[in-house]
């Protein structure tokens, strides 16, 4: 199977806003959360103690085994419901796959990697559809119950919280470069094992400590949606990139010039909003652009809380997980870059 | 001049040749660069642009040319070693904590006392896995100040991931004239937390 590149794969968000733009918004006091705020999954309440959190994601190959690849598409799909705070509960497939192309094996193995993935989130797949395309693409559309007083949103960053991040940034650096053979084995494991990893763990502490803000970071990069937080919740955000973890090689490999497509991308987006700190390095400021795929919970937490939660993550065997930045009041420009 | 050809090449294989040509190349040199992908035109030029670098551009068939001349100044890499080295978090590190409460490591002579402590601090730089964190109190915080000797070990080690916390109390008890060179300002109570949690603690 050929690899095309994850969440690298959407469309602009400068394109996406300027659509979306001109898409009315249903008006329903029971839609808790909708794209306005640019969130992960929309929210809608059914009653006072249970909303529904919909989401759907899907993309073409990261990686020549299909098995893994079904597991990465169903991590990234579920993880939009763990960043709104919700429990993931039902799914269904979403494929494209060109029959006449490839084996049927493929297929299967595909959807099996997805069904183990979901399982593992207590995730039930009931149904899906598949068209006839190529490249083949996968990905869930899952659902998940939230209670509407603990949802988890853009929107609830506030001035003097900490950023904490749950897992390394590189995913898309490390899958170009391993296009183009120029990184270890040991980096395209732990990229892999990262992607494949549910943000579960990370959301359960969230929970525990009722963190109010927080977003995964996919395919618009750590800048990118940093900025749709600081937009939603009218602050600023500094990002000091010298504290991001970073898979194995990834530093060498951008100073190497490995900086993928969706990397301008994304910078062309957040752009007019960024400020950069005069020293900044330009090989880390990059790493901010890098589309992940699956990548780790942005989390906004309270200051007199910060300690407990990265406990508790590190506890959780998220390791990794570290305080990258901070939220301040709006000033001037959305997203602060520095070292 | 030195050709870099990519003409067919995927993004981002023309910007690593670009930049593999901009470190292979001295300053004022220049070297021309073909693409003839869209993308890959609009990515290496804003590369360029975003470091400074002079280049001017033909288009012929659908085939790009970029004329790219080295400069002094091209990359902002105000402290690479920093970053490459240091800055960034690829160390390993232990469910442990280090106790610092003296300045002075063992009982005995002073002297030899803050000699061996100033060895243990750079030491722990070296170890296989680093401490999750370093706490610091009573006397030990004065290591932590701007003129104490191994300011630039404690640096280092802050940024190669470690946490260093420090009694704010006991920093204002010790009155440190040139004030807290490094670490976080903290409490009992963040301190006890963290000694708690740890899988063990070293007190040297």
């Amino acid at each position: 199977m050929v690899e095309y590149g994850g969440c690298s794969a959407k469309i602009s968000p400068k394109q996406l806003e300027e659509i979306l733009k001109y898409l009315p918004l249903p008006i329903d006091p029971n839609i808790l959360v909708d794209i306005d705020t640019h969130d992960d999954a929309g929210v809608y309440r059914v009653n006072d103690n249970l909303a529904l959190v919909l989401t759907t994601d899907f993309f073409p190959p990261v990686c020549s085994d299909p098995y893994e690849f079904g597991q990465i598409a169903a991590a990234n799909s579920i993880s939009d419901v763990y960043a709104m705070g919700g429990d993931p509960v039902l799914a269904l497939n979403i494929m494209m796959f060109p029959a006449a192309k490839l084996p049927m094996e493929a297929y299967a193995e595909i959807m099996k990697g997805g069904y183990d993935k979901a399982s593992e989130a207590g995730v039930r797949i009931i149904g899906g559809h598949t068209i006839d395309d190529f490249p083949p693409k996968y990905g869930l559309a899952v659902v998940g119950y939230v209670n509407p007083a603990k949802i988890i949103t853009n929107s609830g960053a506030h001035p003097g919280d900490n950023l904490i991040l749950t897992k390394p940034l590189g995913t898309g650096i490390i899958m170009a470069a391993q296009r183009l053979k120029m990184v270890s084995e040991a980096d395209i494991l732990e990229a892999k094992r990262l992607m494949k990893l549910l943000n579960k763990s990370g959301a359960e502490v969230m929970k525990k400590h009722d963190i109010k803000g927080a977003t995964d970071i996919t395919g618009f990069g750590l800048a990118g949606h940093a900025l749709k937080m600081a937009m939603a919740s009218k602050v600023s955000v500094t990002l000091n990139m010298g504290k991001v973890p970073l898979i194995g090689s990834t530093y060498h490999l951008i100073d190497d010039g490995c900086i993928p497509g969706a990397s301008f991308r994304n910078l062309e987006f957040v752009d007019e909003h960024l400020l950069s700190s005069p020293g900044l390095d330009y090989n880390l400021k990059m790493i901010a652009f890098d589309a992940q795929t699956s990548g780790g919970l942005l989390m906004s937490a309270p200051a007199d809380k910060t300690e407990a939660v990265l406990a508790d993550l590190h506890k959780a065997g998220l390791e990794s997980a570290s305080i990258i930045g901070t939220v301040i009041k709006r000033d001037g420009k959305y997203l602060h870059l520095s070292s | 001049m030195r050709v870099v050809d990519t003409k067919g090449q995927l993004c981002p294989a023309p910007l690593i040749a670009t930049r593999k040509a901009l470190k292979e190349s001295a300053v004022g040199e220049s070297f021309i660069v073909l693409t003839d992908n869209q993308t890959s035109l609009n990515n290496v030029t804003r590369f360029l642009k975003d470091n400074n670098t002079a280049f001017q551009m033909s288009e012929k068939g659908g085939v790009w040319s970029l004329t790219i001349t080295k400069s002094a100044g091209e990359m902002v890499h105000p402290e690479a070693e920093d970053y490459c080295d240091n800055g960034i978090n690829h160390f390993e590190k232990g469910n442990y904590i280090i106790a610092i409460t003296s300045d002075k490591m063992g009982e005995g002579d002073d002297h030899l006392g803050h000699l061996l402590m100033a060895n243990f601090i750079k030491a722990i730089k070296d170890l296989d896995r680093l401490p999750a964190k370093m706490v610091f109190y009573n006397k030990g915080v004065t290591l932590a100040a701007k003129d104490s000797p191994v300011i630039a070990d404690l640096k280092d080690l802050e940024k190669m991931g470690v946490e260093l916390l420090l009694c704010a109390t006991c920093i204002n008890y010790y009155a440190l004239e040139s004030g807290v060179g490094t670490g976080i300002l903290s409490n009992m109570y963040v301190i006890a937390e963290a000694m708690a949690s740890a899988g063990n603690i070293v007190r040297p």
